[in-house]
């Protein structure tokens, strides 16, 4: 589904390289998680692979089932289906939380050639997902993420995810800042969202949240590179251990 | 008396107008200049209008030389004292050569005034507007300035207010070849409560400035002005603003902010904002800032599938929406958010 290939970026006007010879596949249907030290370069990945404007890709490709992302702007990936629920979600005053997410769900579906959704079907379906996780309807109508604690914004990241229902998911550190119910109230939504058509990557520091989405593969990222892989149990190992070996 | 010679209006050299170049911009536009304007009143139920004479103001600017030269007869309306009503005077038709009104608002009355500058033609456009509110009174005035392009306008708004006076206004300019929406009021009584607000939203070739001068001359008075812009592709944003608090104008309490946006590297703002202060037990304060929107914030938008440009015109509402929040009657609220969300 997602395939990296040899990718390598830089930031900083070329100045830095981050992502050095990268490779990863994650197919339809699989939960990977990526660990890997401060600075490593997860977030950078993210954004390489929603193409942030500032990073720069000097050799290898991404492909989203068979297609290269590369030549597409950030709006058209999306639109293709790819979400980064973001490490450090943006705030946005004046721009009520609701016309926001409708915006974003209509444009997506008119990018995919398909009607908009009527107010009506769109307010019963962010109400249903809104109380599954436990978003109060108040926080709603305020402009995006202004105020909201760390968590209720990690929260947001996943409601907009599971309007959006996006092909594959990026999680970058979701689940820092997350209370223990919050985490299972998270871990909940993005299970019910696993499918054998759909693809999700997860960037984490903590085992915790992989308790409850049990990965099929976990990656160790450090340096830019994919430094080693294992399966569900090589996280606890990486919690113990640390990641010295890999460096 | 002025005749048609170019050389009387101001330009760049004359300091109130080195912003916005009348004299250049009229070079190419002779239309309107010598005549007499008749303007549409609608009425609310218990106003009249009065045609008067055009006589001689105190205040020496080129919106009243030009009117006391080219008018014969000004339009009165009489607010009562204590009136209140929930109509709105609606003057609209201010849209070919000049205009002058007076407004006399008694004791305790209360108008709201909505003006609609919408000319089609290519035309000098000058609207001189004299309002005089006595003890208690009220006046919540919007201004609703979209213009074709090749207009050339000015707007001068002499206010003078007595004690306990409250005034709200709203400007939403579009801009043209050349506009200023002026506003100057002078606060002769105590204790104002002012709230002085605009928004210019402009693109192509337009060109907004939108000055105020207020002079306190009596304790207590409370002025709060914001004033946002956005200028796309050439487009030219003025803004001067001017609290002159007087020696004996002590307890002011004046905050006055302009916010700017700039959307394309072509366009321009400038600004000036000015605070004189001869009172010592005051609290004024100004604040100004030309920023450009913030591509974090636009990445966050397009990795939700909104495009580019719908990202901009949805950043762009939200910065200069809050202007209008002061504004009471809903239903022009929403007008003007509509009509903002039709230009971006
Ligand atoms: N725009 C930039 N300019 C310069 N350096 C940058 C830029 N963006 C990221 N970096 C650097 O790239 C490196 C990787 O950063 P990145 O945010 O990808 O790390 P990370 O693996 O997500 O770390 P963490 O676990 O702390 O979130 C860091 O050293 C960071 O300082
Ligand atoms: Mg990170």
């Amino acid at each position: 589904m997602l395939k990296i290939n040899n990718l390598s970026a830089n930031v900083d006007n070329g100045n830095k390289q981050i992502i050095n010879n990268l490779s990863l596949a994650v197919p339809a249907g699989e939960v990977h998680a990526i660990m890997g030290p401060n600075g490593a370069g997860k977030s950078t990945l993210s954004y390489v692979l929603t193409g942030k404007p500032g990073y720069e890709v000097t050799s290898g490709d991404v492909l989203l089932s068979g297609e290269s992302l590369l030549d597409f702007s950030p709006e058209e990936r999306a639109a293709k289906g790819i979400f980064l629920s973001f490490q450090y979600p943006i705030e946005i005053p004046g721009v009520p939380t609701m016309t926001f997410l409708k915006t974003a769900l209509n444009a997506q579906r008119r990018a995919n050639g398909l009607d908009e959704m009527g107010a009506p079907e769109f307010l019963k379906k962010s109400r249903a997902l809104a109380t599954e996780l436990k978003i109060k309807p108040e926080m709603l109508k305020r402009p995006l993420n202004v105020g909201f604690s760390g968590g209720e914004k990690k929260r947001m990241e996943i409601f907009q995810m599971m309007m959006l229902e996006p092909n594959f998911i990026l999680m970058d550190e979701t689940d820092s800042g997350l209370d223990v119910d919050a985490l299972r109230l998270v871990a909940e939504g993005v299970n019910k969202l696993r499918d054998p058509k759909r693809g999700i990557l997860i960037i984490t520091h903590y085992q915790r949240l992989l308790d409850y989405i049990v990965p099929d593969k976990v990656h160790v990222l450090s340096a830019g590179r994919i430094a080693a892989s294992g399966d569900a149990e090589f996280a606890k190992k990486l919690e113990v251990e640390g990641y010295d070996a890999y460096a | 008396m002025l005749t048609h010679d170019i050389n009387l209006f101001p330009s760049r050299r004359d300091e109130k107008w080195k912003y916005s170049d009348l004299r250049s911009s009229l070079r190419h536009l002779s239309d309107g200049i010598e005549d007499e304007n008749k303007p549409n009143f609608l009425l609310p139920d218990g106003l009249t209008l009065e045609e008067v004479d055009c006589e001689f103001s105190s205040v020496k600017n080129i919106s009243s030389a030009l009117a006391e030269n080219y008018c014969n007869k000004a339009w009165k309306i009489n607010v009562p004292e204590s009136f209140k009503s929930d109509q709105s005077l609606i003057i609209s038709n201010l849209n070919s050569g000049h205009s002058r009104i007076i407004i006399n608002i008694n004791t305790g009355g209360c108008l709201s005034l909505v003006e609609y500058y919408e000319s089609q033609s290519n035309s000098f456009i000058n609207t001189n507007i004299i309002i005089n509110i006595m003890d208690k009174g009220e006046l919540d005035r919007v201004i609703f300035h979209d213009d074709t392009q090749e207009t050339v306008r000015i707007s001068s708004a002499i206010i003078n207010s007595e004690s306990n006076t409250k005034i709200t206004q709203n400007a939403i300019s579009f801009g043209s070849a050349l506009s200023r929406i002026e506003t100057l009021l002078t606060a002769s009584g105590e204790n104002l409560n002012a709230t002085i607000n605009g928004a210019y939203l402009l693109s192509e070739n337009r060109h907004c400035d939108m000055t105020s001068n207020i002079e306190l001359l009596k304790p207590n008075c409370h002025i709060r002005q914001l004033v946002k812009g956005v200028v796309k592709d050439k487009s030219n944003g003025v803004f001067q603003g001017k609290f002159h608090v007087h020696r004996p104008a002590q307890h002011t309490d004046a905050e006055m902010r302009h916010d700017a946006l700039m959307l394309s590297d072509r366009s321009k703002i400038r600004s000036k904002p000015e605070l004189e202060i001869y009172a010592d037990d005051v609290a004024c304060a100004h604040g100004n800032t030309i920023g450009q929107l913030d591509e974090d914030v636009l990445f966050y938008l397009r990795q939700r599938s909104i495009p580019r440009a719908e990202a901009e015109a949805m950043l762009t509402e939200a910065f200069v929406s809050d202007v209008f929040y002061s504004l009471k009657d809903d239903q022009l609220q929403e007008n003007i958010l509509t009509k903002i969300r039709g230009r971006l």
